[in-house]
């Protein structure tokens, strides 16, 4: 260990430099795993964080909230289920709404009883007609607690008593409101539109039933129903798994090329002291002490990089990125430290099986010829 | 070479006969603490057109010094340095380089061929580097390597070769660029003595039948005998 | 130069690692952006294929068809704005269509326009009743007389035509009258119905630039937000979007190639040091050693680059048509690897320094 850190401390710049390059490395990775977790969480956190455990849409919205409508006779097959408890329609659309000296494309989502978010940050969930719910993540733009929102055109006015976390839908503001409020919005933006129809409904499993059941029971009643418990509708929702898929190569990607970085630099540095290696040898220094003292220097340098990435990443991660809340994702933190440590490790080993073949003998008749 | 540009025609005829004027060199290292270490110190020799010198003298005594000043690797710190009747002391680096591609070979103490080219294409690197003149290159290469005796062995890697055919490979390049000064540094060092033998009959047959100058560098007494000549140094002084 | 070619040729075996890596990324590089291009056309094309030079949509409604309105009245005065040589009215839907012989959860995603200017590809608006569908709808099973059955209500529309590169936000395109998209809109979408004569958008032909016969209208009216056919292409939710995302991950992707190549290199330049300095003494230029390190590293990435284009061919033509929208161009695959040898370039030039300092002297006298 003594050879391992004097070494280090010797050349500064050039371990100093392989830790930063790690560092950056990990900043990304991290920085790249809170941007999905964030993007999911603004696309769908809407339908994973709201109260009703089982949502059913219509096979003609294929998964998509605001492309789902609910006939009254499918309604009515619905209710009349033995498996479901209570039936809540839910309404959504995009609309333009003004906020502070903005206009923004905002979700307004209307609940008769399910469908609300399950917890509020803060405030009060609405019990007036134009009051509504808003996500934290939207606060700075304009829809904190008592700001008054404007829906365009139209001039519908919503007045927000309440936040919840993680309650966005389409990555961008979400509002949620009194089914009646929600009708009067959809009215107040097109006169011409006949009474707007529930998107989806939330339902509660009767007693004795699961929601699998429930799901199980809904969908054999007619091919136009898709209920799906809570869960699957956020991760089948469209887009999510492209999203999901599109960060699993960018992570694949890193997790190749920081081996190749730590595996190639200590290739070259043994290269380089191959004369030093090769005079240690020949002094005695059993081989195994050689690769101990490398394999050492590869789990400081990991280790300290990645210290430094996590602490880079660590203030980036208290922000927002647009619409979307990024936050510190401890799991991931410590997911990617064993696995780049196994792989930045591993990667090294190479270097040292080239240790391991020096031959001291080299020492008396000229290196490296 | 354009003479109007060279400062030193004046001395062209003067040296004309000799292959290696060395005059009053000095060479001085700055170390890292300031202080001045003397490597060479106001050495003169000169070298006749076709005659063999042996540099004898301890390691650390300059030596290489000497070799690579006349060689156009350095620059003296101080004196005149004049090779073939080219006064190379106030050269630039971009001047050295073209230098040392057309007026001077060296054959190395550890061989140093290219190991993933053939021993035909060693020879040609020098052309590669420098003239680029093609056909006639390759002609020269087949010639050299016949007359050293590795016809034969053109076409294989240096990793095919015993140590002896090597030293002749390496010969063969230094002599490809027609140069008017070989230098060897310890060019039997890495060898046994039979095949050390061996080397230094070649290189005193192929220098001479040249009539090429050469400075050979070594600390082995032995090898004086095949030289014309012995210059001794130490502390960076000469002594004939 | 011709040395270090021939190095690549004795010894491949010291370049297979740096070619395995760089074809990897090559690969990445290529999919990365034939996806990206795939993407953006399967969003675009709609637009793209309005055979026009200005859309025009209401004000408020952030450049979406779904929110925006134009009302007969708008209408009027966009048409008596000088430069205006033509409108016609633009309407959307997003529907699930049955396909006769498919499950019966198994839909197409269509999206219908109802339009009085047939956009590029449809020879005239067809009779009410009747569509001109997006060619990638034939891997739903269309095809020419194909019934469909449009939303919750199922309106039936009968295909009589195809026309290519008209997909919207990824999903395909039908081609109606309007008063055929009028009806669907109203049976399937009661909350959005809109009025006879009211279009979401109007498609203006002018006979001036585009940007500033917009301006213009844009003025005229105070109440509508027009933009040239291109700009609407990109003012679609998520293009802008992918497009930064998509580039981002690409220039990550070239800076990890730099750094890959720059580390190999520079452990190549490394092991060569002593011959690197024999070469010197012997009166090779810097610049002619660091020239053959420059053609090793660009015969390394070509080498990556084509078989990563091979790949990528191979695996464009695998996938089954509807699937991933990846859309393999010469163009793409040009401009990666003209990316990727900058790359690589860039990647050498660490190690020019390294050569730079290497002193021909230490050939002499090594080990003394």
């Amino acid at each position: 260990m003594f050879l391992a850190l004097r070494e280090m401390h010797r050349a500064k710049v050039r371990f100093g430099l392989l830790i930063v390059a790690i560092a950056l490395l990990v900043f990304l990775i991290l920085f790249q795993q809170s941007l999905q977790n964030g993007l999911l969480t603004s696309f769908v956190g809407g339908i994973r964080n709201q109260s009703a455990p089982v949502l059913v849409y219509s096979t003609d919205g294929q998964r998509f909230i605001q492309g789902s409508i609910i006939t009254p006779d499918l309604e009515a097959e619905v209710r009349a289920s033995g498996a479901v408890d209570e039936v809540s329609r839910i309404g959504q659309g995009t609309f333009t709404v003004a906020a502070g000296a903005e206009t923004f494309d905002t979700s307004i989502v209307g609940y008769e009883s399910l469908g609300a978010p399950e917890r509020l940050s803060a405030g009060r969930a609405p019990n007036a007609p134009g009051e509504a719910i808003g996500a934290d993540a939207d606060i700075d733009q304009g829809f904190a607690i008592g700001d008054v929102v404007t829906v365009i055109p139209g001039g519908a006015t919503l007045t927000i008593v309440g936040v919840a976390t993680d309650v966005q839908l389409n990555a961008g503001p979400t509002l949620f409101v009194d089914y009646a409020t929600y009708l009067e919005v959809v009215a107040s933006v097109n006169p011409d539109a006949q009474t707007a129809l529930p998107s989806v409904l939330g339902v509660s499993p009767a007693p004795g039933f699961s929601a699998a059941d429930t799901t199980a029971a809904l969908n054999a009643l007619s091919p136009d129903l898709d209920a799906l418990i809570r869960a699957e509708a956020a991760d089948l929702a469209p887009g999510v798994d492209q999203i999901r898929q599109s960060f699993q190569i960018i992570f694949a990607l890193y997790a190749i090329v920081v081996p190749c970085v730590t595996g190639l630099f200590f290739l070259i540095i043994t290269f380089q002291k191959a004369a030093a290696l090769t005079l240690l040898r020949a002094l005695g220094a059993p081989a195994r002490r050689l690769v101990s003292s490398l394999l050492f220097q590869a789990v400081l340098i990991v280790g300290g990089g990645y210290a430094l990435g996590t602490a880079l990443y660590y203030p980036v991660s208290q922000q927002r990125l647009g619409g979307i809340a990024l936050r510190f994702e401890t799991a991931s933190v410590l997911g990617w430290a064993i696995a780049l440590m196994v792989l930045g490790v591993g990667s090294s080993l190479i270097a040292a099986r080239r240790v391991l073949r020096i031959d001291p003998v080299d020492a008396t008749t000229g290196v490296g010829q | 070479m354009n003479t109007a540009d060279d400062p030193t025609q004046n001395h062209q005829t003067a040296t004309a006969e000799q292959a290696l004027v060395l005059d009053d060199v000095r060479k001085v290292y700055r170390m890292g603490d300031g202080h001045e270490v003397v490597a060479l110190d106001r050495a003169r020799l000169s070298v006749g057109s076709d005659e063999i010198v042996a540099l004898v003298g301890p390691s650390g005594s300059g030596k290489t010094t000497l070799c690579s000043i006349a060689g156009g690797i350095l620059s003296a710190t101080s004196g005149r340095v004049i090779v073939g009747g080219r006064d190379i002391t106030d050269y630039s680096e971009r001047q050295l380089t073209a230098f040392r591609q057309d007026m001077v070979g060296f054959v190395f103490q550890s061989v140093n061929l290219v190991p993933f080219l053939t021993a035909r294409e060693n020879l040609l690197v020098v052309d590669e580097m420098g003239k680029r003149t093609g056909a006639a290159a390759r002609r020269r290469a087949d010639q050299l390597l016949d007359e050293l005796g590795l016809g034969d062995r053109a076409r294989n890697l240096p990793s095919q070769l015993s140590g002896g055919q090597r030293q002749r490979v390496a010969i063969g390049r230094a002599l490809m660029n027609e140069p008017e000064l070989v230098l060897f540094d310890e060019p039997t060092s890495a060898l046994d003595t039979q095949l050390g033998e061996q080397v230094m009959e070649i290189i005193r047959t192929e220098m001479k039948s040249r009539q090429t100058a050469a400075i050979v560098v070594t600390h082995d007494e032995r090898i004086t005998q095949y030289c014309d000549r012995t210059v001794h140094i130490t502390d960076g002084v000469l002594e004939a | 130069m011709r040395f270090a070619l021939r190095e690549l040729r004795r010894r491949p075996g010291r370049f297979a690692t740096a070619t395995v890596i760089l074809t990897l990324i090559a690969i990445l590089l290529m999919f990365l952006g034939s996806l990206l291009d795939g993407l953006i056309r399967s969003s675009t094309g709609a637009i793209r294929a309005q055979d026009g030079d200005v859309l025009v949509y209401s004000d408020a409604s952030r450049a979406s068809l779904a929110r925006s309105l134009i009302d007969p009245g708008v209408r009027a005065e966009i048409e008596s704005v000088p430069g205006v040589v033509d409108t016609g009215g633009v309407g959307l839907v997003q529907l699930g269509a049955r396909v006769p012989g498919a499950g019966e959860r198994d839909l197409a995603a269509v999206a219908l326009f109802g339009v009085e200017i047939p956009p590029a590809g449809v020879p005239e608006v067809p009779p009410p009743g009747q569509v001109y569908a997006d060619e990638v709808l034939r891997s739903d099973g269309i095809a020419i007389g194909t019934e469909l059955l449009l939303g919750p209500a199922r309106s039936p529309v009968e295909v009589i035509g195809f026309v290519t590169d008209t997909s919207f936000i990824g999903q395909g395109a039908l081609w109606s009258d309007a008063a055929t998209w009028r009806e669907v809109l109203e049976q399937n979408r009661p909350g959005a119905r809109v009025g006879d004569e009211v279009f979401q958008a109007l498609l203006v032909r002018g006979d001036t630039d585009a940007d500033g016969l917009a301006a213009s209208i844009d003025t005229a009216t105070g109440s509508t937000e027009s933009l040239s056919i291109t700009d609407a292409a990109n003012a679609l939710p998520g293009v802008e979007e992918q497009q930064g995302t998509f580039n981002q991950i690409i220039g990550v992707t070239l800076v990890i190639a730099v750094v890959v190549i720059g580390l190999f290199f520079a452990l190549i330049t490394v092991e060569r040091t002593a011959l690197y300095g024999v070469l010197k003494a012997l009166g090779a230029h810097t610049s002619t050693l660091f020239a053959g390190l420059v053609a090793q590293a660009a015969v390394v990435t070509l080498i990556a680059a084509v078989i990563a284009a091979g790949a990528l061919i191979a695996l464009d033509a695998a996938i089954p048509p509807g699937g991933l929208p990846l859309d393999v161009t010469p163009e793409r695959i040009i401009v990666s690897t003209v990316l990727l040898l900058i790359a690589a370039i860039a990647g050498c030039a660490f190690s020019l320094r390294r050569i730079l300092k290497i002193d021909p002297a230490s050939a002499i006298g090594s080990g003394s």
